[in-house]
């Protein structure tokens, strides 16, 4: 039912348009983009360029994980590529030539999440030991230990300033440390179940939380308040979320199957991804922005999808994996990509743009 | 960036403490983008402070005398101290250590009681010093000099009835947009030099107001706040003034204060005062032995007395307004600095998702179509009608605060501009090194 009812809705939308289309170049491109989903049938024949499609091939598979791969995470310079999962360490690649080049190696259990600090430098990783650590990437050493939630340590950020750390326990808790000092400035207590992500906007005067509660909560930095709660359907708990770029949507997935772009101010669900599956685990969607502006995200049919920010239409699908693709990550200035997977596949697979396809006549 | 979801209506002027830093300070300023706080203490030692971790980052040593004034460059990366030292000390916070080294050191030849950086480059540096003389240090290669700036004497003086001597200056600062210098004398004038000519423009004659303590200006440079040892605060409107005159006339007048703020009581005098970024509020700390007390006047409302705020028993000493929010820092004489904010009201209704806090009870009325079935069909096609819609999730919009750094309405073609830009390296955006500090240092 959906793409046929979006196919009627395209149509009426031709006849408004065709009127000014001469005027507005902007015109034909809008309605050329919510054309038929399925490839094979010829993209309509209209003078203006089709909307243009990502061209992503891998480019290198990184072996190494032992065990099940949590998240992966370009460096902000865009030279290394951290990743981490459930055996203990992090490990360093090189994204360019995908050579190993070191582990992290310090915590007593699985890790869930990483993140890089704004100038490359630091790296924090978030643990089941309950702890989190903040290592130099260019020594391998432990600078900071950061002890305080009571359970697991699920997912953490950074401020762009990189004077902050947010993260999530599976205690409902949202911490705020100060890093330089590796202490602990303030907990919220935010949630009734895991936290599963948290994310600060661009002036870190915010904080965006999710959690097995089914809820996002948005939080004033400064002094802890709730500003806001989203709460999704039902069935929809959502287990990933951040702000866009600009800081002025934040992107969702739930375990219905579908990923969404919220309007924070006005709490209305702006763009609704789907065609994936996504129902058991905690999977990360991310965005694009690089060249073409996309949605990229894993799936657990082995794959990973990219979808058109704009008409939501599924663009292009990367396989390759043979297990759940639970991470991704987008590279900071190149049209990159960083996939990793699971229990029987635990590699991490690089995908790069190759620029347009040529015209399939 | 986070204003509109928290009320538009909260926009106000600060109304309470919500923390004190333990600085030892004597006075406490922030960065033009509001993230730290510099501070100056008696011992000769300066600090740098981040606001949203509240923890001391950088230490800047270099003084052996109290610290009287501290500038920020307007990227944030260089800052100017000036000390009883005789010396003023240029840092710069791109440096990768702590403490810092110092870029530069000017010394002058009595004690430097101010200094601050020109608004548009760094490497202009006003000082006055204790002899009540005030320099204009250009430390640019093309430009390198040091001029004193000199009030022209009356003919009289010439005549050697000395009916007038040449007094003293007693605070020296910038207008916002660098094009002048305004200075205080001791005899109740203010002068206003011409930064890039270094003449006067011209002299007003404050009536009544006995010797210039302090000075402060709005953001759009269009007004000015004197504090004077009359216990006054006066707030004039500033004349628009011409190019200086190649052969040495000014503007020679009295200003007529349009308001005139004092503590009609006790009589207080001020020992600071500072507008708010929009110039709406002033707020006077007053020179109260015995309490911390902050006069809060609304200047939209024709400089109306709005509130005294209480900060405690440590008396105030200096007073600084944020750049860009509803917040302020005050210094008491213990060294400690009070950052007052304006609270926001718990809303609980917040924790719940499509939950509305209503003041009163609303009558519900049902919409006409409010409980129609619709198809699902039709719903779904037009949820998807509605995410049609284009969004833009990366263009980011200029930061309010710091297009507001620029004073408002002045073409870039202005030959005072066009000097103070030369060799100026304070455009480059500036983000400060995290600095990893040991546990121990606690």
């Amino acid at each position: 039912m959906d793409p046929l009812a979006g196919m009627d809705d395209s149509s009426t939308d031709d006849d408004t348009a065709s009127q000014t289309t001469e005027d507005d170049p902007q015109v034909p491109e809008h309605q050329a983009a919510p054309a038929p989903p399925p490839l094979p049938i010829a993209p309509p024949a209209p003078a203006a360029s089709p909307r243009e499609r990502p061209n992503y091939e891998l480019r290198h598979t990184l072996r190494g994980h032992t065990m099940s791969i949590s998240a992966v995470k370009f460096s902000p310079d865009g030279k290394l590529l951290a990743s981490c999962g459930a055996e203990k360490v992090v490990k360093i690649w090189s994204p360019e030539t995908g050579e190993f080049l070191r582990n992290l190696i310090g915590h007593t259990q699985g890790l869930s999440d990483i993140a890089w600090s704004s100038d490359s430098v630091y790296l924090a990783s978030a643990s089941d030991d309950t702890t989190i650590r903040i290592w130099d990437v260019e020594t391998g050493l432990t600078h900071k230990h950061l002890k305080g939630h009571t359970k697991w340590v699920f997912c953490l950020n950074y401020n762009s300033a990189s004077n902050l750390l947010v993260s999530g326990g599976c205690e409902g808790d949202v911490r705020i440390w100060n890093v330089a000092r590796g202490k602990c400035m303030k907990t919220l207590h935010a949630h009734l179940d895991y936290v599963t992500a948290v994310h600060f906007n661009r002036d870190a005067t915010l904080i965006v939380s999710c959690a097995l509660d089914g809820l996002i909560r948005i939080w004033n930095t400064s002094d802890g308040q709730c500003l806001k709660t989203l709460a999704e359907g039902h069935d929809a708990i959502c287990q990933h979320v951040q702000f866009s770029p600009n800081s002025k949507y934040i992107l969702s997935t739930a375990h219905d199957n579908a990923i969404r772009l919220w309007d924070y101010q006005t709490t209305r669900c702006l763009k609704t991804y789907t065609g994936h599956v996504n129902n058991k685990y905690c999977i990360s969607a991310c965005f694009s922005v690089t060249g073409g502006k996309w949605i990229v995200a894993g799936s657990e049919d082995n794959k990973a999808y990219i979808w058109d920010l704009q008409t939501r239409q599924i663009v292009q699908v990367l396989e390759g994996h043979t297990d759940v693709v639970v991470a991704v990550a987008t590279h900071p200035t190149q049209n990159t990509i960083a996939t990793g997977s699971i229990d029987s596949d635990l590699t991490v697979r690089i995908w790069s743009d190759r620029g347009p396809k040529p015209e399939r006549s | 960036m986070n204003e509109s979801l928290i009320s538009p209506f909260n926009i106000t002027h600060p109304t309470a403490v919500q923390t004190s830093l333990f600085a030892s300070a004597l006075f406490a300023r922030f960065d033009p983008l509001g993230r730290y706080i510099g501070v100056g203490g008696s011992n000769g030692s300066a600090a740098i402070w981040d606001l949203e971790t509240r923890a001391r980052i950088r230490s800047l040593e270099g003084h052996v005398k109290a610290v009287t004034s501290l500038d920020w460059s307007k990227n944030s990366r260089w800052v100017l101290t000036s000390s009883k030292d005789w010396n003023v000390i240029i840092w710069d916070l791109a440096s990768k250590c702590d403490p810092i080294q110092r870029h530069s050191t000017i010394r002058f030849d009595a004690p430097v009681l101010s200094a601050s950086f020109h608004p548009r480059n760094s490497k202009i540096v006003l000082a006055l010093i204790s002899t009540g003389e005030v320099f204009v240090a250009d430390l640019r290669k093309e430009h390198r000099s040091r001029v004193e700036l000199c009030e022209p004497q009356d003919e009289s003086d010439v005549d050697g009835q000395s009916g007038r001597m040449r007094s003293a200056m007693t605070v020296a600062r910038f207008d916002p947009s660098g094009k002048h210098i305004f200075v205080g004398t001791s005899s109740g004038f203010i002068l206003v030099f011409s930064s890039r000519n270094k003449t006067l423009v011209a002299r007003h004659k404050i009536s009544g107001a006995g010797s210039m303590k302090g000075l402060d200006f709005v953001k759009s440079g269009r007004r000015l706040v004197t504090n004077s040892s009359d216990r006054t605060l006066r707030q004039f409107n500033l004349p628009t003034y011409p190019p200086p005159n190649l052969d040495g006339t000014f503007i020679d007048d009295e200003l007529e204060p349009t308001h005139r703020f004092n503590d009609p009581i006790n009589k207080t005098a001020w020992y600071a005062m500072a507008y708010s970024p929009d110039g709406e509020w002033l707020a006077g700390g007053a020179a109260d032995p015995a309490t911390h007390k902050i006069y809060i006047w609304d200047i939209s409302n024709d400089g109306q007395f709005a509130s005294a705020l209480d900060g405690g028993r440590e008396p105030l000493v200096h007073l600084h307004w944020h750049p860009s929010k509803s917040s302020m820092a005050s210094t008491t004489n213990h060294g400690n600095i009070l950052i007052w904010h304006c609270p926001n009201p718990e809303r609980w209704g917040a924790f719940a998702g499509g939950f509305e806090e209503v003041d009163e009870n609303v009558e519900y009325e049902e919409k006409e179509d409010e409980f129609d079935i619709e198809d699902e069909e039709v719903i779904l096609k037009r949820k998807m009608k509605a995410e049609e819609e284009e969004v833009d999730v990366d263009t980011i919009a200029e930061d309010s605060g710091r297009r507001s750094a620029q004073p408002d309405g002045m073409d870039v073609e202005d030959e005072d501009y066009i000097w103070a830009d030369q060799e100026t390296e304070d455009t480059a955006d500036f983000r400060m090194r995290i600095i990893m500090q040991d546990d121990s240092d606690l």
